[in-house]
């Protein structure tokens, strides 16, 4: 009788097992077919604010039922959206469980950026990340065309028609060849292992001719004698690629440490790029050292590369998530974290200083030239066909003790001095504003 | 172990108190159906305790009917009407169960022919509800057979496997049971009794052959029911494949583990559930509610309760010899087994077989059916084995 009833216990312990797997670890929570998940989108949830206490996304009360509403359209890249047909993407994403559970989420976001952004990319196809070197805080993220969070039941149908891909996060999914933009960091290697300083001078014909093809200056403009910070300030093709000839391998080490063709520990994901393993020939590392070749970045990739070189060589891990509150637990912060200090760091401030020299009197300059004390680097992006070049902007503000970093891609904007470069500088011009 | 049993009875007492008053309260709920339940459990304790016997299955399931009741208010207070009325006419057959010397009536096959005509009646002129013709209606009287033909058929098991004579009987006895059953398409039950024979047969004198011998009985017997019976077969698809039959046959149990699932540690909360998605929620599927709204932790201490009125049961059992024992055993198991059969089908860990949880679950007749159970073991234990 006794092991009759152990085998009763034995068997009420198995059910007491299944109850615990069913109720404590399966996930059945999201299942469509649990009605439970639909009831979720009608229940109020916490709200998520940008790093100023403004609200980004909040639940609105509806004849009983609760909808999410975004206080920018272009935020559904970031934040998301959470809607009960089209599901949760982003930041709602992420912290559905924290969300659903009342707490809310402080983001490192600046609303006003991030519409200015928003407004700046109007009508084009590109991104706009900006971000604070000294920490990595995503201060903006845009990429253009966006879906409306708060509207997506009148619109859904025209999003999935779009050939412009509304729902592609440009900033951090989409790949595109960085040109000139990677002169900085060339520039960086060169300075960080000795093959130049200030006062090396090279003679630019124009033309550099090397076994396998043949590199030239944007409309084959000669520079003459120049001086290498000159060089990257008058974006010369000639001098760069020299350089890269002469870095070889080194290059590609350098381009590894900015960040460029690496995984990006980012909220959101990130595209890793293209690096490639080794250098074929000469022509080869020069088509790299002036951005063409394989090479393909990512907006936050470029504005991370750039945030560092404001940052003094320290390479910030960019974040957007600053604080959870609310609820039964201790709130939550996310320290900012150095993904690699690049040293030396006079390399990164001889960098800094010639990219000024670009904003001032080179391919940088903007109408904002005069009164904007920033540094910056345009770039040119072949497409490789018929269509307009991509227009980039890599930069940051003011000179001395950068406060903001912007990266700025357009499609097919054709050159980035006219295109990107303008955009970016109000961009910084915005975020110095804010932050006064 | 007798303070125990008094502080849980207490415990019950108050609960029962403080619900009542919440209901009361919102003017839910008549204030007899639970003071009626407390009345019935507290005369029931003195009676067995005046009688010599061990009350202690009495607060275990003071506290099993009280949480069927709450829940089925919960549900729906007209429900919960009806099974206050069961409750009382429980109270009744524990009495019944307790007064009168039912393990003494060694009637043999009598019960098996009582069993068996209760069930034929059933099938000829009973009623269907919910799939299975299993209702019999005496008089305005509505009532499930099945539920006092299992125990009859239990007295006669134990009469018979205790006697050891012809092997053969008892299985036939057992065969037909089952098949009319099947005929009436109402097959939990029919494996329930199938179950709680095996066990009493290994309880007599256990060996490893006859239960590989069982093993396969049962394994043959689920797969020609599997291939016969077209609603066992979405039953075990059911259990196999319910994402693949999430809105047909595979619903109630996927609904089953959201509302698992939903009540996580603690659960939702009295009436805080999403219960009316889950089909037969007040009777086959009353265990996941309760999982939905008082959570992991409230499903413990259900199971816990059950694993109690099992201990209590054994250790009177075991103070018995012969006949008797089989008898006691095979009640204890009948009680149990089915807990088995309806949690571990809701768990997903074989098919699902229609059975109601036990003490907890509506329906007067099993409850009626239980407690006499119950009774009858309590009055074995009042006797303490002096035969």
């Amino acid at each position: 009788m006794r092991k009759s009833f152990l085998v009763l216990a034995l068997i009420y312990g198995m059910m007491l097992a299944g109850a615990a797997y069913w109720q404590l670890y399966s996930d059945l929570d999201e299942s469509p077919a649990n009605p439970r998940y639909y009831l979720m989108f009608r229940q109020e949830r916490g709200p998520i604010f940008d790093g100023c206490g403004r609200t980004l996304a909040f639940s609105a009360a509806e004849d009983g039922v609760y909808v999410r509403c975004y206080a920018a359209p272009s935020l559904s890249h970031v934040v998301g959206y959470f809607h009960e047909r089209y599901g949760i993407t982003g930041l709602e994403r992420l912290y559905q469980e924290e969300l659903s559970q009342g707490r809310s989420l402080f983001t490192t976001l600046d609303l006003e950026l991030q519409k200015r952004a928003e407004e700046l990319l109007q009508g084009v196809n590109g991104a706009v990340v900006a971000l604070r070197p000294a920490t990595g805080e995503v201060l903006a993220l845009v990429s253009s065309p966006w879906v409306d969070g708060s509207a997506l039941d009148e619109n859904w149908p025209d999003y999935l028609a779009d050939v412009r891909s509304p729902f592609l996060n440009r900033a951090t999914q989409g790949l595109y060849p960085p040109g000139s933009t990677v002169k900085p960091i060339v520039y960086w290697a060169a300075a960080a292992l000795g093959r130049v300083d200030d006062e090396t001078s090279w003679s630019d014909p124009g033309v550099l001719n090397l076994p396998g093809g043949m590199i030239s200056n944007a409309g084959g403009r000669a520079h003459g004698q120049i001086s290498i910070a000159e060089a990257l300030a008058y974006s010369s093709n000639v001098v760069f690629a020299e350089l890269a000839v002469d870095l070889e391998e080194q290059l590609l080490k350098c381009f590894r440490l900015f960040g460029l063709g690496q995984q990006i520990d980012f909220e959101l994901g990130n595209l890793e790029g293209f690096v490639p393993a080794g250098i074929a020939s000469p022509y080869h590392a020069a088509q790299l050292g002036i951005g063409q070749g394989e090479l393909l970045v990512t907006p936050l990739q470029m504005a991370q590369a750039a945030a560092a070189l404001a940052n003094g060589g320290i390479l910030m891990r960019p974040y957007l998530v600053k604080e959870l509150r609310g609820g039964l637990r201790l709130r939550q912060i996310t320290r900012p974290q150095v993904v690699q200090e690049l040293l030396p760091k006079s390399a990164a401030n001889t960098v800094r200083k010639a990219m000024a020299l670009a904003a001032r009197e080179g391919t940088a300059q903007t109408h904002l030239s005069g009164s904007l004390d920033y540094a910056g680097k345009t770039g040119t992006a072949q497409t490789g066909r018929s269509a307009a070049d991509h227009a980039w902007f890599i930069g940051f503000a003011p000179v001395d003790a950068p406060q903001v970093a912007v990266a700025v891609v357009i499609e097919h904007g054709g050159a980035g001095a006219a295109a990107a470069a303008p955009v970016g500088a109000e961009i910084m011009l915005k975020a110095l504003q804010m932050s006064e | 172990m007798g303070l125990l049993y008094r502080t849980w009875f207490e415990f019950t007492g108050w609960a029962a108190a403080l619900v009542l008053w919440l209901f009361i309260l919102q003017g839910q709920v008549i204030w007899w159906q639970p003071a009626a339940l407390w009345a019935v459990f507290v005369v029931l304790w003195f009676l067995t305790t005046r009688l010599g016997g061990d009350p202690g299955a009495l607060p275990l399931a003071a506290v099993l009917v009280f949480c069927g009741w709450v829940f089925l208010t919960r549900l729906d207070p007209a429900l919960a009407e009806g099974h206050s009325y069961g409750i009382l006419l429980g109270g009744a057959a524990f009495c019944f169960g307790l007064l009168v010397p039912w393990t003494r009536l060694s009637l043999g096959r009598l019960w098996a022919w009582a069993a068996l005509a209760l069930l034929a009646t059933t099938a000829v002129l009973g009623e269907s509800a919910g799939g299975a013709k299993a209702w019999l209606n005496l008089w305005g009287l509505r009532f499930q057979p099945v539920e006092l033909a299992r125990i009859f058929l239990v007295f006669y098991l134990g009469d018979e496997i205790h006697r050891g004579g012809n092997k053969w009987e008892p299985l036939l006895y057992l065969t037909s049971f089952c098949l009319i059953l099947a005929w009436q398409r109402d097959l939990g039950p029919a494996v329930l009794v199938f179950l709680v024979f095996c066990w009493m047969w290994l309880q007599l004198s256990f060996s490893w052959g006859k239960l590989l011998g069982l093993t396969a009985a049962v394994l043959v017997g689920f797969y020609s029911a599997f291939r016969l019976f077209p609603h066992v077969e979405s039953r075990v698809l059911a259990w196999l494949k319910p994402w693949h039959y999430l809105d047909s046959k595979g619903y109630q149990v996927l609904q089953g583990l959201f509302a698992l699932r939903a009540g996580g540690v603690v659960g939702q909360g009295l009436g805080e559930g999403l219960v009316h998605v889950i089909p037969q929620g007040h009777t086959d599927y009353l265990f996941a509610i309760i999982g939905e709204e008082f959570g992991f932790l409230g499903i413990s201490a259900l199971l816990l309760c059950y694993l109690g009125l099992a201990f209590w049961a054994v250790r009177i059992v075991d103070r018995l010899e012969g006949r008797e024992r089989l008898i006691g055993l095979g009640l204890t198991l009948l009680l149990h087994v089915q807990v088995f059969l309806v949690v571990g089908g809701i768990l997903r860990l074989f098919p699902f077989t229609g059975l109601t949880l036990p003490l907890v679950s509506f329906g007067s007749t099993s409850l009626v059916a239980q407690l006499w159970m119950l009774g009858i073991i309590a009055r074995l234990g009042c006797r303490g084995g002096e035969e």
